[in-house]
């Protein structure tokens, strides 16, 4: 077999970096992504475990050679429509939602961000700011190019017609109403899943009192609060302002109705745990874990340095959160049977990882399996983990199952080497 | 110098022209000696813009090209690639950031000016003194050494070996299959039949471009990327030496296991106490017996066995030790059975449905501290164990310890052949733990498998196939490598010999020529990071792209 064209589904870290090493064996690769920018999840985070390394400066670079490689075509706000064909010859079908704005011609200088009319909820930082109709969903997004909510922009939906604010302040002549919604058609010889994970939600589990108490937060909103590029700039503002004496944070939110543990939670809970520790000292934080599920050579190193921090790691059979007298608690029972309570301030729900919200829609599309959890399914079975049952399409990432960063970056790497081996 | 400067300065649309007074810093700049020229434009980057710099550098003949515009992570690249169109070196260009460092960040309008005027005339400075770059290619070989014959050197051997390839397989034992072979039967996630790696161990004997050496070990590596000589030691009947050229390494030594004799509270060696490999033996031969010839009728698995010692949890025992339960349960009526654990480690998206069908089954779980004390009593095993600061204890007829696995013996030997580093536990540390997990800082040397650290049979294949990968991607039959174009170079005249270069240089990029008694860079392997420019007393080393001249003029007309 011949190098063909590869097509990857979904620009998050793995679905970046399979795109990266293909491109540097010279294969054409087609990368699709469902947002208006590439990245995925982990350019949402502040600092990543074990190192507390920043992660914007770990993605950014890889973002900067995803845009420039001239053997990667990018097509943003792209879904899959349909496959057909088999391994060496899949025709596929895209569709593009248009962008409104230029690629090619926009700077990213955000002149046309201030007199645009409409305010909405930016749900890129989990609703914690506002955005407006045209926009990048946060400071450093890449491409830095603006996109156009069609939904709700007033010309585009109809409601004001001969709105132009945008275009006005536009000195690129980058914005283009008349823009149309496409679809393409491409070969591939293989084809990449890497489409990542959602999060359980977390409301319908009300003993946690998410929605219900203001300072109840969730893992993402965290992360996005205490990011520099985030709502707050990094700063602790909290829904309801009040004192930060004592913040617990709940492990295993979802695992039981999941029937998985997601093995990520316990170290970004205590990635959470030396963010805090280092931003407000006095402050005591708790831990609450069912299990702790630290498996990486030096993830029990840094479980200890958090304990050393003065964090408290508390293993509870059940937990509930609720408030006494304007303040949160947190009720546990511990294995001897025995309830105890915490005042809190602050609580933060560590979710299970669960699969990308259309997974099912694209394994259709893509004729392959889920598991019982609604992941893809490889062949694990068949020690040949990044495969599925359809020759020439692989799963990545946490598109197969909940995963941490590397050993996302591994299956990004695994499913480049099969699919190169099969080229020769 | 009679320099033909070229000055280029980007309006960025109103970004630069409204907040910088342009024609100000056009008139500056046009005074400075060497400067043939400066002009603006609306927006370098656009395609009219690059069309204009690339006329612009063959119109005015120019010596060394200057943009004044956005940040280099921006535009670096673009204008770099416009230097090559042209067909000028892109090494005697400089980018300075007028945009974000000056534009951006400054409201009153002449202080941005004036910030924008000493930052063009540092870079000018220093772009008089750049002398340009020129890109080697090297020749490479796309053969490939596997150290290692266990599952990952089996799978990385078979997802390398083409008609274009060949791959070296060195064993140290007699026959391949490694650790895996020792096991009884794979975990169901894992399709459960040992068959699939005796599958494995015949596709590679029976694959031509695999050539495999067992009872065999590395005995010399040299090289780089592309380019590694190595010879292969044979011990027994066939013994002797092959020597060989191959492109890039694959280790994948494995691991060991603790010995839980190192802390006597696990009490091994008492009758009745078996290891994790042990039980596996004992199952394989279809005979889990007592000493005394019994079936037992109680059984405690303990984890965590050496996680306190080692500092870290090795993720798979618990999966194990729940196949052991399930063994148990189904082949001995009426086996009671407990598994002592500190914290269940399930991460696989499996993992816990197997754990709950082996409750279901009568497996007791406790939740212990680690600290835990194995005696014995009369006949049997009396295991006390702390847990929610209360102590207990329980008796049984057998004990099963699942040891923490630990890096082969071999491997600080190997490390010190290979040039790589260790991690604080001893096993190879990669090169970025989140970002490139079975790199090493040898370009071309990767790491598989448990030689990196504890991990399963799924993992470490798929690191195999990771290592296959990059490989692949970039040692391509018949392509040349290109190598990194700013490095280091070291001038002989200087140079006293004091090897401080040596120590600092990650990469292993340097050696020491005794003979002349001096340092010298491997412009193949050095990757311009500058360590040792830093680190000389002599002032001998220079970085090509970065040299003290260079850095000098510019900071001193920055600072003027």
């Amino acid at each position: 077999m011949k190098k063909q064209n590869v097509l990857v589904v979904g620009a998050g870290l793995a679905g970046m970096k399979a795109a990266l090493l293909l491109a540097n064996a010279g294969v054409t690769v087609y990368l699709l992504e469902k947002e208006s920018l590439i990245g995925g999840q982990t350019i949402k985070f502040e600092e990543v475990y074990p190192n507390m390394e920043c992660a914007t400066c770990m993605v950014s670079p890889i973002q900067q050679d995803v845009l420039q490689n001239k053997n990667i075509e990018l097509f943003l706000l792209s879904e899959l429509e349909s496959v057909e064909g088999e391994t060496g010859r899949f025709k596929v079908k895209i569709s593009k939602k248009a962008r409104y704005v230029s690629l090619v011609n926009c700077i990213g200088c955000d002149a046309c961000y201030e007199p645009c009319p409409v305010n909405l909820d930016n749900e890129f930082e989990e609703n914690l700011s506002k955005k407006k109709a045209i926009s990048v969903p946060c400071a450093g997004a890449l491409p830095n190019v603006p996109n156009i909510d069609p939904e709700n922009c007033l010309r585009l939906n109809g409601k004001k017609k001969e709105c132009k604010a945008c275009q006005e302040a536009c000195v690129f002549d980058a914005i283009d109403f008349t823009e149309k919604d496409e679809t393409l058609d491409l070969e591939v010889g293989a084809i990449l899943v890497a489409t990542g994970f959602d999060l359980f939600d977390i409301e319908t589990l009300p003993q946690f009192g998410y929605g219900k108490f203001p300072n109840v937060y969730s893992a993402m909103e965290f992360e996005r609060l205490y990011a520099q590029n985030g709502p707050t700039e990094g700063e602790l503002i909290l829904r309801k302002d009040g004192d930060l004496k004592s913040i617990g944070i709940i492990h295993c939110v979802g695992r039981k109705e999941q029937g998985y543990c997601s093995g990520v939670c316990c170290m970004y809970s205590a990635k959470f745990a030396h963010f805090l520790k280092h931003k407000i000292h006095e402050a005591k934080i708790y831990e609450f874990y069912t299990d702790l599920c630290i498996p990486g050579k030096s993830h029990q190193s840094f479980y200890e340095e958090t304990r050393q921090k003065g964090v408290d790691f508390i293993h509870n059979e059940t937990i509930r959160v609720e408030s006494q007298k304007d303040r949160l608690q947190i009720t546990y029972r511990d294995g001897n049977g025995s309830d105890s309570v915490v005042p809190m301030d602050m609580v933060i729900l560590s979710p299970a990882m669960i699969p990308g919200k259309g997974t099912e829609q694209l394994a259709k599309t893509l004729g392959i399996n889920l598991d019982k959890h609604g992941f893809f399914n490889t062949q694990n079975e068949r020690l040949s983990p990044v495969s599925t049952e359809r020759e020439g399409i692989f799963v990545i990432g946490c598109a197969e199952g909940p995963k941490d960063i590397p050993d996302s970056v591994l299956q990004a790497e695994a499913a480049v080497g099969k699919i190169l081996a099969s080229f020769r | 110098m009679n320099g033909q400067i070229g000055v280029y300065i980007c309006e960025c649309g109103p970004n630069i022209k409204d907040r910088i007074d342009i024609d100000k810093v056009i008139e500056d700049i046009s005074s400075l000696g060497d400067v043939k020229t400066v002009k603006r434009f609306p927006l370098l980057c656009s395609n009219d813009g690059k069309k204009f710099l690339e006329e612009e550098i063959k119109k005015e003949d120019l010596s060394h090209l200057v943009v004044a515009a956005c940040s280099p992570r921006e535009h670096e690249k673009t204008f770099m690639d416009v230097c090559e169109q042209a067909d000028f070196n892109p090494y005697l260009f400089q980018l300075i950031n007028i945009r974000e460092h000056c534009a951006w960040m400054i409201s009153d309008k002449n202080e941005a000016t004036a910030k924008a005027i000493k930052y063009i005339r540092a870079g000018i400075r220093r772009v008089a003194l750049h002398r340009p770059l020129e890109k080697k290619e090297i020749e490479s070989i796309p053969d490939v050494l596997v150290i290692g014959g266990g599952v990952s050197g089996l799978e990385a051997s078979l997802s390398l070996a083409g008609k274009d390839r060949r791959v070296y397989l060195v064993e140290k034992t007699g026959s391949l299959g490694g650790m895996a072979k020792k096991l009884s039967q794979l975990l169901p996630n894992q399709g459960s039949n040992l068959s699939l790696i005796d599958e494995k161990v015949e596709q590679v004997h029976n694959n031509e471009n695999i050539l495999v050496s067992t009872s065999s070990t590395v005995g010399d590596v040299r090289g780089f990327l592309g380019n590694f000589e190595i010879v292969i030691h044979t011990d027994g009947e066939t013994s002797g030496f092959r020597k060989a050229q191959v492109g890039a390494i694959v280790v994948a030594t494995g691991f060991d296991v603790f010995d839980p004799e190192e802390n006597s509270q696990y009490g091994y060696g008492i009758d009745n106490v078996f290891t994790a490999q042990e039980f596996e033996e004992q199952i394989k031969s279809g005979n889990v017996l007592l000493k005394s010839g019994k079936p037992p009728e109680s059984v405690a698995i303990i984890h965590c066995v050496g996680r306190k010692e080692r500092g870290y949890c090795s993720k798979v025992c618990c999966c194990y030790s729940i196949k052991f339960a399930h063994y148990l349960k189904d082949n001995l009526s009426n086996v009671n059975v407990s598994e002592l654990y500190v914290d269940l480690c399930l991460p696989h998206k499996s993992d816990q449905e197997y754990f709950e069908e082996a409750k279901k089954k009568g497996v007791h779980f406790v939740r212990s501290e680690e600290e835990i004390n194995v005696n014995q009593k009369g006949d049997q095993i009396e295991v006390e164990y702390h847990s929610e600061g209360k102590t207990d204890s329980i008796v049984v007829d057998m004990v099963v310890l699942a040891p923490a696995m630990i890096p082969s013996g071999d491997t600080p030997e190997l490390a010190h052949l290979l040039n790589i580093p260790l991690d604080k536990s001893g096993f190879f540390k990669e090169i970025h733990e989140v970002l490139d997990p079975i790199s090493t800082p040898i370009e071309g040397i990767y790491i598989a498998g448990c030689a990196t650290g504890p991990k399963n049979i799924p993992e470490s294949i798929v690191q195999s196939q990771a290592a296959s990968g990059k490989i692949l991607s970039s040692l391509i039959p018949g392509e040349k490598i290109v190598p990194e174009v700013k490095v280091s170079e070291i001038r002989e005249e200087f140079c006293t010999g004091c090897q401080t270069c040596l120590s600092v240089c990650f990469y292993g990029a340097i050696r020491f020529d005794s003979f002349k008694g001096i340092s010298v860079v491997n412009e193949a392997i050095c990757r311009g990071c500058g360590s040792c420019v830093g680190s000389c007393p002599s002032g001998a080393i220079r970085s090509k792209h970065f040299t003290y001249p260079q850095l000098y003029r510019e900071i001193l007309e920055a600072l003027r």
